[in-house]
């Protein structure tokens, strides 16, 4: 190969070129929405660190100090994130990548390849990192009065900060694909970086930040920013590319530690290039191992499922997708992140502190017990997009097993249903029952949130198998393309509205009653009608966007073969 | 010409491939034959750089692998059993940026692409995304590839896999005027008929040895079979006791 390095990037950006000439049904649906929801985030974080920021010129040296902090906070932060970004996808790109297969059969310089892989893994390791930043800075720079040169030197600071983590991360990919078959590594990984975010997510959770906004606290705040203080250390990118930045919002030169920025990047880069020389292939050639069958020895699945109420063809089906799921890292490792959120969602619960707000105590109470069952069901909802939508789709390539065997499409689909409706209806249930508990919400309210929640994971889980029959994509790599496929996006549309409605025809009947009995008035006939009204239109209503999309689903799937 | 010396794998205790050494001179077709599991993707692997050997050494057109990697793979053409496309680029766009991995660039690139496109019946399709592409389509393209940049050596995995008897006529015309032309030809295969037909010679591997080769007459000779087809005899020197029986069955 004659051309540098990037090269190697062509296909990418044909790729993607293609993809946007050639547009698919629900693409520009999917851009809308995303890139609608990107918008109003970034639009969200720039407005937030504007305001604190333009806030923070009223204390001076105290705002200053405090600036100062939370940039290095915010670079601790990315740093920790990019650094594991980085292991991962370097695994990807360096190791697992199915081009590679093609690139190492051909002519190409190692060290071509090197940078041609380096840059794709800094460019997927750092683009959220570099999305999330902009806005950051821009409000930072923009509430400072920042000169123009700030733009400049922002750019060669996060340039080289995002470089460092990146050849470290490709470095211990390396190591580890070398000691380890790389798909057992990426295993390890996984869960390492699932570890990471519950913990990341539970120390957030743990360092309450909404002592802040309580007066009464206010000796601690103190101890809380001596808590912050302590990590930030001198001798990490964080706090040199926390300082760079600094100094030029007040449109001074950082050089030492831009110095140092820039030449540990260059260094850790030439570092990576020559470990790479050296042990990449071997690496590579240890990646191509297979790896072992997990829980190959777990009769207990089958003495249990032998004992469901069901026929053996969807016995069959349920043992082959709870095996297939426990052999993906990749999907029940999610449920590590899962418990950890549901965690945090309780906390929350139990932290609300309702008896500051005495004489607002019961409203309060019963408008936060329909927030949690539309919370409760917005969790129902992201959890089915991920696990029951793509139920279908990772049949992938094998689906023709269960077309041309004696079993019907619509045993096929209801098996796919079950699967999902029992955990999914466990986990609504108890963390809408556990969070009313904390919120000491009245018995009867209780009951409501109940049957809603069995009426809700009954529509969800019937939409979210049944569009996801009506959409499939077998093609997909991994499950996380399915989730994001326009069939997706349409399930977490319909899933929203559909939470609201529900939500708000549950509620009026509710806090009705509650408001009347509340005041211990009777409460007219007329209203009682319209409240059984509500009642039956959510229960019809559930009922439909169970049943119609189970339905088109069936259909769906048996216009397959035509 | 393909020199494969010694060559072996191992993966942990078990070794994939031991002790293999092949020589397939200018011109040849050597055909690679044997059951399913024997060590034959392993070997090519090993021979198309894409695997690292335990021990041996693979020398491609008198470059060594090991020590001149570019040199030798830029004498070699791959054509794998499974091979990756880009699914998102279109049959052209493939070509230019293979042949650019390849040294080709220009005018060069784009010539040669059209005469490949021309050969292996994919003209009409050069502006199509490979994904609306079939198997059989796939892997002609594929062949368009590894000739592009008029290969020394050529290795195969399985070229039959998926093509139509007229793809099929196509490869093997091109595989004979190639190896006219002094090129070296490695090709696994199941198909014995295409085996018979084509190759010069035949290593059979079994267990990550090689165990006969020659010339089919040779073989045939080896295994003490004196009728035609390969069929019994590939059975007969890899132990296909079970599957004969079938066949033999009433």
């Amino acid at each position: 190969m004659r051309q540098a390095f990037p090269y190697l990037l062509l296909p990418t950006l044909w790729a993607a070129r293609n993809r946007a000439r050639r547009r698919e049904q629900g693409d520009g649906l999917r851009a809308a929405l995303f890139g609608g929801l990107g918008l109003v985030v970034t639009l969200a974080i720039f407005a937030i660190v504007f305001w604190v920021t333009w806030q923070l010129l009223d204390y001076e040296e105290l705002g200053e100090y405090l600036i100062r902090l939370g940039l290095s906070w915010l670079f601790l932060t990315f740093l920790s994130f990019l650094a594991f970004s980085a292991i991962v996808t370097a695994l990807s790109t360096f190791f697992l990548s199915e081009d590679l297969r093609l690139v190492l059969a051909a002519p190409i310089p190692p060290e071509r390849l090197f940078y041609g892989r380096y840059v794709r893994t800094a460019a997927l390791a750092s683009w959220m990192v570099a999305a999330f930043l902009l806005p950051v800075l821009l409000g930072l720079a923009l509430a400072r009065c920042a000169p123009a040169s700030f733009y400049g030197w922002a750019v060669l600071t996060v340039l080289p900060f995002v470089l460092i983590p990146v050849s470290l991360g490709s470095l211990v990919t390396l190591g580890l694909v070398n000691v380890f078959p790389a798909r057992r590594a990426r295993d390890v990984l996984m869960l390492v970086g699932l570890l990471f975010a519950v913990s990341l997510i539970l120390l957030l959770r743990v360092l309450r930040p909404e002592r802040l906004l309580d007066v009464e606290t206010l000796p601690d705040v103190t101890a809380f920013f001596a808590t912050l203080q302590s990590p930030v250390t001198p001798l990490l990118p964080s706090f040199w590319a926390g300082e760079a930045v600094f100094e030029a919002l007040h449109g001074r030169v950082d050089a030492l530690h831009l110095g140092a920025l820039w030449t540990t990047a260059l260094a850790s880069m030439v570092v990576a290039r020559s470990c790479f020389g050296r042990y990449y292939f071997t690496g590579w050639s240890k990646a191509q191992e297979a790896r072992k069958a997990r829980f190959s020895r777990l009769h207990f699945l089958e003495r249990l499922a032998r004992l469901l109420p069901v026929g053996p063809a969807a016995r069959g089906l349920l043992l082959k997708d709870v095996k297939v799921f426990l052999r993906d890292t990749t999907q029940w490792s999610q449920l590590l992140l899962l418990l950890a959120l549901g965690l945090v969602y309780l906390y929350n619960f139990k932290a609300l502190d309702l008896t500051r707000l005495l004489w607002l105590g019961p409203l309060v109470k019963n408008f936060y017990a329909f927030l949690n069952l539309a919370l409760a069901a917005f969790v129902l909802s992201a959890v089915a997009v991920r696990f029951v939508f793509p139920a279908v789709s990772i049949e992938g390539p094998a689906f023709w097993i269960v077309r041309s065997a004696p079993v019907s499409l619509r045993a096929f689909l209801w098996s796919k249903f079950w699967t999902g409706f029992w955990p999914l209806l466990v986990l609504t249930e108890a963390l809408a029952l556990t969070a009313n508990r904390f919120l000491g919400v009245s018995p009867e309210l209780q009951l409501v949130t109940a049957v809603a929640v069995a009426l809700m994971t009954l529509a969800l889980v019937g939409l979210a198998a049944g569009l996801g029959a009506q959409y499939p994509r077998f093609q997909a790599e991994n499950v996380t393309q399915v989730a994001g496929s326009y069939g997706g996006v349409v399930f977490m549309v319909v899933a929203v509205f559909f939470i609201l409605v529900v939500t708000g025809l549950v509620a009026w009947p509710a806090a009705t009653y509650l408001w009347h009995d509340y005041h211990r008035l009777p409460i007219p006939r007329s209203r009682q009608a319209w409240m059984a009204a509500c009642g039956l239109a959510a229960t019809a209503l559930s009922l439909a966007t169970f049943w119609l999309p189970m339905r088109r689903g069936v259909a769906a799937l048996e216009r397959l073969g035509r | 010409m393909i020199q494969v010396e010694q060559l072996s794998k191992l993966y942990g205790s078990f070794k994939a491939v031991d002790d293999v050494s092949l020589q397939v001179p200018n011109g040849e077709i050597h055909g690679f034959l044997g059951p399913n599991g024997a060590g034959k993707t392993t070997t090519i692997r090993m021979i198309a750089g894409l695997l690292k050997p335990s021990a041996g050494r693979v020398l491609i057109d008198g470059h060594d692998l090991a020590r001149e990697p570019e040199a030798a793979k830029l004498a070699l053409g791959f054509i794998p059993d499974r091979p990756y496309l880009y699914e998102k680029l279109t049959a052209e766009e493939f070509l230019r940026f293979h042949g650019g991995l390849y040294g080709l660039d220009g005018a060069d690139v784009e010539r040669r692409s059209d005469e490949m496109l021309q050969l292996f019946d994919l003209r009409g399709w050069r502006a199509e995304l490979i994904e609306s592409f079939s198997h059989g389509m796939k892997q002609r393209l594929v062949m368009c590839a590894a000739f592009l940049h008029r290969p020394r050596a050529v290795l195969v995995d399985e070229p039959m896999v998926g093509l139509d008897p007229r793809g099929a006529l196509l490869i093997k015309q091109v595989f004979r005027e190639m190896s006219r032309a002094g090129v070296a030809i490695l090709m696994s295969t199941h198909t014995l008929e295409v085996a018979e037909e084509m190759c010069d010679t035949i290593s059979i591997i079994q267990g990550g040895r090689i165990i006969a080769r020659g010339s089919v007459d040779e073989l045939r000779a080896a295994a003490g079979s004196a009728d035609g087809a390969l069929t019994p005899v590939f059975l007969k020197l890899t132990g296909g006791h079970g599957l004969r029986e079938i066949e033999d069955a009433p």
